[in-house]
């Protein structure tokens, strides 16, 4: 067994996560419901990769992800900083308890009341009369935090809050804000505690996903967070996310220079850097998005986290099955995406949700027109005979009512691929379990989805947003890309940290130092990212060429 | 006139624009003098409010219930502070510097606050009467001056040779510990939290409190809290096999990877058949089996002809099929400890923290007579007891919930900083009191004479102030203030260095009661106090931009 422990650091990570958990909860939930779809039920994924078994002190067994959360004091809404199943008991204040016997003052905070979804969570069966209907009106209008919609169980382990901040979260927007977060107050080592608990317990670790929203304080924590993970557990691949919402994407000077110091700090101490956040996600296909509401945005990249990510999980067998092909462990997608011929460590990441139907040629709607970047700064049309992709595709269709079977899902993405350049190397796994949608997933499917998540030719309803009770799994295809499509990323950091925080008077040279950064510290962030450029430049090859 | 401070609150997205425009902004709100000192002072009076009932034997605790019903149960300054969301930039200066205070020199926290406060009290005073803040800043300087100068002569020394006066200590302990629990538990906690500080301490070297392992279990009550002589790891071996309880152990500390890793090299080599895979496979599992019979053959060396047991415990991973070889030769294996592990287990058991296999000689092993496996629910604990002359202890905190747990930690921390805090300083101060009152008698009597002008006030609006700690004491006991001061007063201009009863607010003998404090503690207070009131006296303006400051929200 190859275990993954997976980081959620930030509001957003914590958005994305909480969708992502609700799609394995669904999957766990379809798996083990005889009246559902056979596809679900025989979905041959390891769910333990993600999830561990306990008990707790009551005995009773639990099944819960091996997830460490990291939030701000008071990011977890209505559920309690213990979880959701481990604090039975400890809220009676019994006598015994009592460790002080003078006056006691009680200052009680307004209690957060449930909304509708999470009331039919805890109290089971009690309101059978709270219809579906209503649940996802309330979901649409109501979520303030991550724990509204989520309905998976978490341990006491996996909730850290940061306390003592004393900042709103809007002055928490820059590196120099959560510069000290990590090592004052003993919090790195609280929070080195709650991953060790997690990582002992693993008897073959495969990897670490960590989930950061980097675009604020949560850099330097997450940074210095790596730093400590990288001594402790060396020779563990971690695959980091940095999250981006669209509101958080103005680009002042600050910003500039936090984006490109959180980029050099984060990717030294990771083996595959995936940026992942539009600046609007207003043009996604078959999609009804805004960019306000990180409820809604925050669904698009779970979905293509969860596709990303299953291969991970897919049952090791010696040929190829009928459910799915090529998995792949953590590591081995670290070295086919980093490693084959030019060293690049910063993926792109597409996706097609919904992944159109396999017959559907006529609009030009093949797998790889349809995805689309969900990296932002990405250069498109590049022609690049070096990238080196993986590719994950899930519950294809092959027409609008039936399923693909794995052998027709891969000729087709080789005939597609005969119409456009190839990469140098390209896998592909492939799964024929859909995305399923849970129900407190938002709507935000367009009129032309349909039930199983197949493009129809005509609307199916006046309503502009198809959600979970019309949806019920959509197939998804994601791809990792090692490119020169990513050069704008790199230079754009590149380019700012040296006019910006390094060139002689520049507008940003104090603030960078206020953050903690020497001018050696700076030069070398400075050379690395000219050495991620340069490894990816078109003309690198001439040059080597011309020496000879 | 000297340059005023000026505290900018302002949105930090600096624009590529200037930064005179961030003063110029037409958004930006500016209060005047007067309206901005006021703001200051309400606001550190407000957080002086929060915080006072908590100081003292008597003071209240709080239970805090969050928004979800979390309940937190705290009597300590600093958890207090970390719990609550302050959004005032001035309550937030105060906050830093008391959590500061806190760290530096491990209590006070709750003293800094109400000093503050009761620093700018005094001070709103005379600035309504016309005084300028200037000359009230130069006067706290003086006051602050003289007295962590009064306060080197009123220190009570106490050596710390090699045999340090453990009574001493008790009472140091015990002064603080009663003022977070109540005295039946406190007074327990005493003797261990003195012990373990004793244990690690090594001659001619800074005690480093982090070699004492404070481990809780949710089990039982707080009563069942006490010192393991040896060290408590949350984790357990994980392979059924292996013993739950093993005598006379021989102890392997390592950092040595006992885990089948793919290399770097061949992890991107695509097998072109099951059988290169399997090859490959094969030579890496190898070298891995390699490393375990290297200490299975150091294991069967020191364990040959007796009935000696044989523990490892690895910071690295150990993974199944390495158990399992180690299962068979009757060894006991922990993976993944901590890294302050490490370090502990060598000064617990001996022996030395090994990093290659290339390493291990009997010597580098520790001992421990006993080491055995206590399970909780799904957690589980290893104890390794019975240790010879060890320099590492663990103080294991028992309690049926988890605030009760928080509390007795927070507790034993202050414990053991103010045991430590004694034996560095190797002097201690008289509490209940007697410091601030004898302070400020000294500020006045003697020290304000020897001030010119108008600066004379500063020193005793400094004075005064002192008088908070006393005050809010008698108070929390709900004692009549006015009285407990002036008998106090009356008794300290007589000779007699005293402090307040909180049974019944009569004059005490600190050092008969047993009552004593940290200098490194007050002299950290009266430091860095008195700076931040002079700062925050000396605001002139605030602006503040980017957002409203009376948010209609």
């Amino acid at each position: 067994m190859r275990e993954i422990v997976t980081i959620q650091v930030g509001e957003l990570a914590n958005f994305v996560g909480s969708h992502f958990w609700n799609f394995q909860d669904e999957l766990l939930g379809l798996a083990s419901d005889p009246e559902s779809d056979p596809i679900f039920r025989n979905n041959n994924l390891n769910m333990d990769v993600l999830y561990r078994s306990g008990e707790t002190q009551q005995g009773v067994s639990t099944y819960t992800p091996r997830l460490l959360s990291i939030n701000f004091k008071g990011s977890l809404g209505s559920m309690s900083s213990h979880g959701t199943l481990y604090n039975q008991g400890s809220s009676s204040r019994s006598d015994s308890s009592k460790t002080w016997f003078g006056d006691v003052d009680t200052q009680r905070s307004e209690p957060r009341k449930r909304n509708l979804f999470q009331q039919t969570l805890y109290e089971e069966e009690a309101q059978a009369e709270i219809e579906d209907k209503d649940i996802v009106g309330s979901l649409e209008e109501t979520v303030e935090c991550w724990t509204d919609f989520s309905k998976s169980h978490y341990r006491p382990q996996t909730l850290y809050e940061l306390n003592g901040l004393w900042m709103d979260s809007q002055d928490f927007n820059n590196y120099g804000a959560g510069k000290d977060l990590f090592s004052e107050a003993s919090r790195g080592e609280e929070i080195c505690d709650k991953l060790r608990f997690f990582v002992e317990e693993c008897d073959h670790i495969q990897g670490v996903n960590f989930l950061v929203d980097d675009s604020g304080g949560f850099s330097p924590l997450a940074g210095d967070f790596l730093e400590t993970m990288a001594d402790d557990y060396t020779n563990v691949p971690v695959l980091l996310y940095s999250l981006r919402s669209p509101v958080a994407q103005k680009k002042t000077v600050i910003n500039k220079l936090h984006d490109a110091v959180s980029f050099s700090r984060l990717s030294s101490f990771c083996k595959l850097f995936t940026p992942i956040g539009l600046p609007s996600l207003r043009g996604m296909k078959y999609l009804n998005l805004g960019d306000e509401k990180p409820y809604r945005s925050s669904a698009v990249y779970a979905a293509a986290l969860h596709s990303s990510t299953l291969p991970f999980r897919m049952q090791h067998t010696s040929s190829d099955s009928t459910q799915e092909s090529n998995a792949m462990d953590v590591n081995t997608l670290v070295q086919l995406l980093t490693n084959r011929g030019r060293q690049n460590i910063v993926a792109i990441l597409d996706s097609a949700m919904p992944a159109p139907t396999l017959a559907a040629k006529q609009l030009e709607k093949t797998l790889l027109t349809n995805l689309q970047a969900l990296t932002p700064e990405v250069a498109e049309d590049v022609e690049d005979n070096q990238s080196v992709e993986s590719m994950c595709i899930l519950g294809a269709l092959r027409s609008e009512d039936q399923e693909a079977t794995v052998s027709e899902v891969r000729n087709a993405v080789d005939a597609s691929y005969d119409e456009q350049s190839r990469p140098l190397f390209c896998n592909l796994s492939v799964s024929r379990v859909p995305l399923p949608v849970p129900l407190p997933f938002p709507s935000i499917f367009g009129n032309l989805v349909g039930r199983r998540g197949e493009i129809l030719s005509s609307p199916a309803s006046d309503l502009m947003c198809r959600g979970s009770l019309d949806v019920h799994s959509v197939p998804v295809a994601t791809r990792w890309r090692s490119s020169s499509a990513v050069l704008p990323f790199l230079e754009s950091r590149m380019v700012n940290l040296e006019k910006l925080g390094i060139q002689w008077g520049a507008v940003g040279s104090d603030v960078v130092r206020t953050w903690g950064f020497g001018r050696e510290e700076l030069q070398e962030m400075r050379e690395n990212l000219a050495k991620m450029v340069s490894e990816l430049s078109p003309h690198q090859f001439l040059e080597s060429s011309d020496s000879d | 006139r000297r340059k005023a401070l000026n505290l900018f609150f302002v949105d930090s997205d600096l624009s590529s624009s200037k930064m005179s425009v961030r003063v110029l902004n037409p958004n930006a709100e500016v209060l005047n003098k007067t309206a901005a000192l006021h703001m200051t002072i309400n606001a550190a009076k407000g957080l002086q409010d929060v915080l006072k009932s908590n100081l003292g034997p008597k003071g209240t605790i709080k239970m805090l219930v969050g928004g979800s019903g979390d309940i937190k149960l705290t009597k300590d300054g600093n958890t207090l502070l970390k719990e609550m969301q302050i959004q005032n930039p001035t309550a937030i200066m105060i906050a830093r510097t008391a959590v500061a205070q806190d760290d530096i020199s491990g209590d006070g926290t709750t003293s800094t606050v109400i000093f503050i406060g009761e620093l700018m009290k005094q001070s709103e005073r005379c600035i309504d009467e016309g005084m300028h803040p200037r000359v009230l800043v130069d006067g706290f300087e003086i006051a602050k001056r003289a007295t962590l100068q009064f306060l080197d002569t009123f220190k009570t020394p106490v050596v710390m040779g090699d045999e340090p006066d453990k009574e001493i200590l008790k009472m140091v302990a015990r002064t603080t510990l009663r003022t977070k629990l109540y005295e039946g538990l406190a007074d327990q906690l005493t003797d261990i939290v003195v012990n373990s500080v004793l244990c690690i301490r090594k001659p001619e070297e800074p005690i480093d409190l982090f070699m004492v392992e404070i481990m809780h279990m949710r089990h039982k009550f707080d009563v069942d809290t006490r010192l393991v002589e040896g060290l408590v790891l949350d984790h357990g071996s994980r392979h059924p096999d292996m013993k739950r309880r093993a005598e006379n152990c021989h102890i392997l500390t390592c950092n040595v990877s006992l885990e089948y890793e793919k290399s770097e090299i061949n992890a991107g080599f695509f097998y072109s058949n099951a059988e290169q895979r399997e090859a490959m496979v094969t030579a890496e599992r190898r070298s891995v089996d390699e490393r375990v019979k290297k200490i299975i053959e150091l294991k069967n060396k020191v364990c040959a002809g007796n009935d000696n047991s044989f523990v490892i415990i690895n910071q690295k991973g150990i993974d199944p099929p390495s158990l399992d070889l180690l299962a068979r030769e009757g060894i006991i294996a922990l993976r993944r400890a901590k890294r302050r592990n490490m370090e502990r287990l060598v000064l617990a058991c001996g022996g030395e923290a090994v990093n290659s296999v290339d390493d291990l000689t009997p010597d580098s092993l520790g001992w421990a007579g006993l080491v055995y496996e206590h399970v909780l629910g799904e957690e589980k604990y290893t104890f390794v007891e019975q240790v010879k002359n060890p320099h590492s202890c663990t103080i294991l905190i028992k309690g049926p919930n988890d605030h009760t747990i928080a509390q007795i930690k927070d507790a034993v921390r202050d414990g053991l900083r103010s045991v430590k805090n004694t034996l560095e300083d190797e002097c201690v101060v008289l509490g209940a009191g007697a410091f601030e009152v004898a302070a400020r008698q000294h500020l006045i009597n003697e020290v304000k004479k020897t001030v010119k002008g108008r600066a004379q006030l500063g020193v005793e609006a400094f004075a005064n102030a002192l008088l908070v700690v006393p005050k809010t004491l008698a108070e929390n006991a709900g004692l009549d203030t006015q009285d407990v001061i002036i008998s106090l007063t009356s008794e300290h201009d007589k000779g007699n260095v005293v402090g307040v009863s909180l049974v019944d607010g009569e004059p005490i003998d600190p050092q008969l009661a047993g009552i004593f404090d940290n200098y490194s503690v007050k002299r950290q207070l009266i430091n860095s106090g008195p700076v931040i009131a002079s700062q925050l006296l000396l605001v002139d303006e605030v602006i503040r931009a980017g957002r409203n400051m009376r948010k209609p929200t």
